[in-house]
């Protein structure tokens, strides 16, 4: 294999995929046989370093891969025990990308899709692009009108290279279906999922869908689509002005700015949950544009999840820590996050760590501090041990950890931001009492 | 006086000279014309010799005097193609300084748009080309003299990747190798079922880049 090229076709990417997973599954067995002659202290020790080695190693192995392998990386590492929560926290920040294409590649892949070169399209077009997008990259062009545009043009083949791929995961995870740490659907879900994103017709349907439903947060920049210049493979939409978050700290916004962009995060995160029913669902920090006077602009929505109600229950759930309230209510949470199957014994372990969660995310009326300090890793560690908690013990239900993922992608961002955010008062705004967003219990 | 007029003489006699090449160079463009059009159109074989003529508006005993058959028209339609490219090729400042996958991507992709009119007609050719009697065949001479032009453009172009070191030395062989692998993606472009032949972009990207890096990794060396 050439260091650092990428291998090409199903069989390579197979071979590669199973290199990564014995050697995982080879060091992670290992591990386990030596547990059994190390005392407690030096157990401890070995897993936190077995922790960050095998991390690194699935970050550097699946970057390598990229692909549809990078998203079943996140996917798995929320389904599988076989990934520690550092691992976890590595893998939150991946999102899947097709190779660069060089100019002259791009150009006849725009050719290819919309049957004309851009500059016979543009007035102006960028040759070299200026991000990276999922599945292909994003250049920057003027419209034959003057408007500025971004125009995402997708690797050329990426849909037969995904099916591909799946082929070989199907047989790649059948250790982790056989005992259960890898739920069978998962893989069709993951498959409907990569194919819809593959499609930037369905992605412009979803901008629409999400310009409309939010134009009425006056920060919020949603771009426009541009439908005469748009095909499945080409994507031509408005240009979104703003940093992605790392460009953006080194512009040292000042901690007030910080704290309001912190605060409409999390109140554009509960919108989508209560109010939508659907969430612009990779969190990638990519996809988030800040300005320094605080406006957010929110780009790339090939992957938009869209959920039941219960998931916006469970959100309130947490916020009113509903399962004190009686055992009825305790019933009907247990149900929803881990199903009707659950023990009740298991179910009560896990809930010590779900209140811890809570209490760190919404401060109970009336403490001293309301603002939940983000900078701190409280919040992430204690969203990381309840993960944790739910896959060792397959407690896992596939709405509950999307949703785990979207908000740990929430968390990094609003940590890195090191925001202050009164969590408490912008849940009363937009999913409070006065929205009378009534539980089913 | 003589010497004077003997000059004068010649004067016009090599100016009719200069015009009748270039009349016979527009005669033999116009046939390339019509006659590609038509094969776009009806492809090689269907393609009469009347109707070129009729098409290009000329008699049909002056084709004869271009050319003597439908074989040596498909050899100009290739030369005059191959013409274009390296002019092509050669203005794009760009592309000049652009990395060796992307020079060699650009020389197939350019082609293949070229051809993409044809695609029955290229069709034809490869299946004529096997026939060692046919001159399309890459044993005859007048295809050899094609080729030799073609492979001295690559040779060009990759020496200068040579002395720029993105590559090590490969002389010739790089060309021939080269050669073998443009011919291999003008057979997959033909079959290519993908919607808007895309398949062959990301094959032709793919194949380049990873050959590239081989080369410059010297792994290749034996």
């Amino acid at each position: 294999m050439v260091k650092g090229e990428r291998p090409d076709g199903a069989v390579h990417r197979g071979l590669r995929m199973g290199k990564l997973g014995l050697s995982l599954t080879g060091s992670y067995l290992g591990y386990q046989l030596q547990n059994l002659f190390l005392g407690a202290e030096a157990r401890k020790e070995k897993r936190r370093r077995f922790g960050q080695k095998a991390s690194r190693r699935v970050r550097e192995e699946l970057e390598f891969l990229k692909g549809p392998f990078m998203k079943l990386g996140q996917l798995l590492s929320m389904q599988t025990h076989a990934l520690p929560h550092e691992a976890i926290d590595e893998l939150a920040n991946l999102q899947m990308r097709a190779p660069g294409m060089h100019p002259t590649l791009a150009r006849a892949q725009f050719k290819t899709s919309c049957g004309k070169y851009p500059e016979d399209v543009f007035r102006e077009f960028e040759e070299e692009a200026f991000a990276a997008a999922s599945l292909g990259q994003v250049h920057r062009a003027v419209t034959r009108r003057g408007e500025k545009v971004a125009v995402k043009i997708q690797y050329p083949a990426i849909r037969t290279a995904i099916e591909n791929d799946l082929k070989v995961l199907r047989s790649a995870t059948l250790p982790g279906r056989i005992t259960g740490h890898t739920p069978g659907g998962i893989l069709d879900e993951m498959k409907r999922g990569f194919l819809e994103e593959t499609d930037y017709i369905n992605e412009g349907r979803n901008i629409d869908f999400f310009r409309e439903q939010m134009k009425g947060f006056p920060y919020l920049t949603i771009p426009k689509v541009y439908w005469d210049l748009t095909t499945d493979r080409v994507l031509t939409m408005s240009f979104v002005e703003g940093e992605t978050i790392a460009p953006f700290l080194e512009t040292r916004p000042s901690q007030a700015v910080r704290n309001r962009i912190g605060c409409r995060l999390f109140e554009l995160y509960l919108f989508q949950i209560h109010h939508l029913h659907a969430l612009h669902a990779d969190p990638h920090p990519g996809n988030y544009l800040f300005r320094n006077d605080g406006r957010i602009g929110l780009v790339d929505f090939g992957c938009v999840k869209r959920f039941s109600a219960d998931v916006a229950e469970l959100n309130r759930y947490v916020a009113d820590r509903v399962w004190l309230q009686g055992q009825e209510q305790l019933e009907r949470m247990i149900v929803l996050i881990w199903g009707p199957n659950v023990s009740a014994a298991k179910a009560r372990k896990m809930l010590a760590v779900f209140e811890e969660f809570a209490n760190t995310l919404f401060p109970l009326p009336g403490t001293t501090r309301p603002l939940v300090d983000f900078g701190k890793p409280t919040l992430l560690n204690a969203l990381g041990r309840n993960l944790r908690t739910a896959v060792r013990d397959r407690l896992t239900n596939p709405e509950f950890a999307f949703i785990s993922r979207a908000e740990l992608g929430l968390y990094n961002l609003l940590h890195q931001l090191q925001a202050r955010v009164n969590t408490r008062e912008v849940w009363n705004r937009v999913a409070g009492p006065k929205w009378g967003i009534a539980s089913k219990t | 006086m003589a010497s004077k007029r003997t000059r004068a003489a010649a004067g016009p006699r090599k100016l009719g000279a200069g015009k009748r090449v270039e009349n016979k160079e527009r005669t033999r463009k116009a046939i390339l014309k019509a006659a590609s059009e038509l094969f776009s159109r009806k492809g090689f074989h269907r393609t009469t010799t009347k109707a070129i003529t009729r098409k290009a508006g000329i008699a049909e005993g002056t084709l004869f005097n271009y050319f003597r058959t439908k074989e040596d028209l498909a050899l100009y339609f290739f030369q005059q193609q191959l013409s274009e490219l390296m002019e092509w090729f050669r203005r794009n400042k760009r592309l000049q300084r652009a990395p060796l996958s992307e020079r060699l991507f650009a020389i197939i992709h350019y082609h293949l748009e070229q051809i993409g009119p044809y695609e029955e007609f290229i069709g034809a050719v490869y299946l004529r080309a096997l026939q060692p009697t046919s001159k399309l065949s890459p044993l005859s001479l007048q295809a050899q003299e094609h080729n030799l032009r073609y492979l001295g453009f690559i040779r060009e172009t990759l020496a200068r990747a040579e002395e720029e070191g993105e590559i090590p030395a490969l002389g010739d062989l790089g060309a021939y190798g080269f050669a073998l692998f443009h011919a291999a993606m003008i057979t997959y472009w033909l079959q290519d079922q993908s919607p808007g032949k895309e398949d062959t972009l990301a094959l032709l990207d793919r194949g380049l880049k990873l050959a590239t890096s081989i080369l410059k990794r010297g792994d290749w060396a034996w």
